[in-house]
């Protein structure tokens, strides 16, 4: 099972090639939704002025970081290693990358509200997002853990 | 609690209405964070203390207040910095606006 270790100050991540190649599928089936601003993508000021400069001149950055981000998770899974050794910078970009994998996912489940694990169907449950939410929470856990150890 | 005496408080001098408003225009924008049902809450305590420095205690706090009441003020600053923050914390996920109190 993926673990996430920290030890002498540095951070390993264990994925073994299953569990790699299932978070590829991942960023690569999510990734496309992430392109488009989602309808839950934060807006930074309520007035509509405002809010377009942002869009115009600060919001390019914010989704070229994001996509930053994902290359530097997917490369990480593409390279055929078992254990990935994660500068603490990196470990913050995996993190960020999955956080907006998981909104997404969210988003396609139609999640609005707090308490969705607990009143999920099995229907909801037997859904690929249902797990990508399930996984990348999990992996989220530990990174945080790690970082804060 | 500290007893060394304070200098005496001196009035501040009055403000024109113009400089009041540059005031709160520049310096009073409140970095607020909202709460979405996705994001998790250790990841937000995280987020929290890498951005504005906050010990864990104060990140958590702040966490909760989102968490219950929907959003909290993280940070007020001046209108620049405030956009910054914002703009760091869209892209870690998290939901998060500026506005002036």
């Amino acid at each position: 099972m993926a673990q996430v270790l920290r030890r002498r100050g540095r951070i390993q991540v264990k994925l073994d090639k299953r569990e790699r190649e299932a978070l590829l599928g991942i960023v690569d089936s999510l990734s496309p939704r992430l392109a488009a601003p989602l309808a839950s993508a934060p807006r930074a000021y309520d007035d509509a002025k405002l809010q377009a400069e942002y869009d115009r001149w600060v919001r390019p950055d914010i989704d070229k970081g994001r996509e930053v981000d994902l290359t530097m998770v997917r490369d990480a899974l593409a390279g055929g290693e078992d254990t990935l050794p994660l500068t603490e910078p990196q470990a913050l970009a995996w993190l960020r990358a999955f956080n907006h994998l998981r909104i997404a996912a969210g988003e396609v489940l139609g999640i609005e509200g707090d308490g969705w694990d607990e009143t999920a169907t099995d229907e909801t449950k037997q859904k690929p997002e249902y797990g990508v939410l399930i996984a990348l929470g999990y992996l989220q856990e530990e990174l945080v853990a790690a970082l804060e150890s | 609690m500290a007893t060394t005496s304070a200098p005496a408080p001196t009035k501040a001098p009055a403000k024109s209405p113009e400089r009041q408003e540059r005031d709160q225009r520049e310096f009073g924008w409140n970095v607020m964070v909202w709460n979405d049902p996705i994001t998790l809450m250790s990841y937000v305590v995280l987020v929290l203390r890498r951005l504005f420095g906050y010990d864990h205690a104060t990140a958590t706090r702040l966490m909760l207040q989102v968490h219950n009441e929907g959003r909290a003020v993280v940070a007020t600053q001046p209108r620049e910095q405030a956009e910054v923050s914002v703009a760091q914390l869209h892209s870690f996920g998290l939901q998060a606006t500026l506005g002036r109190p």
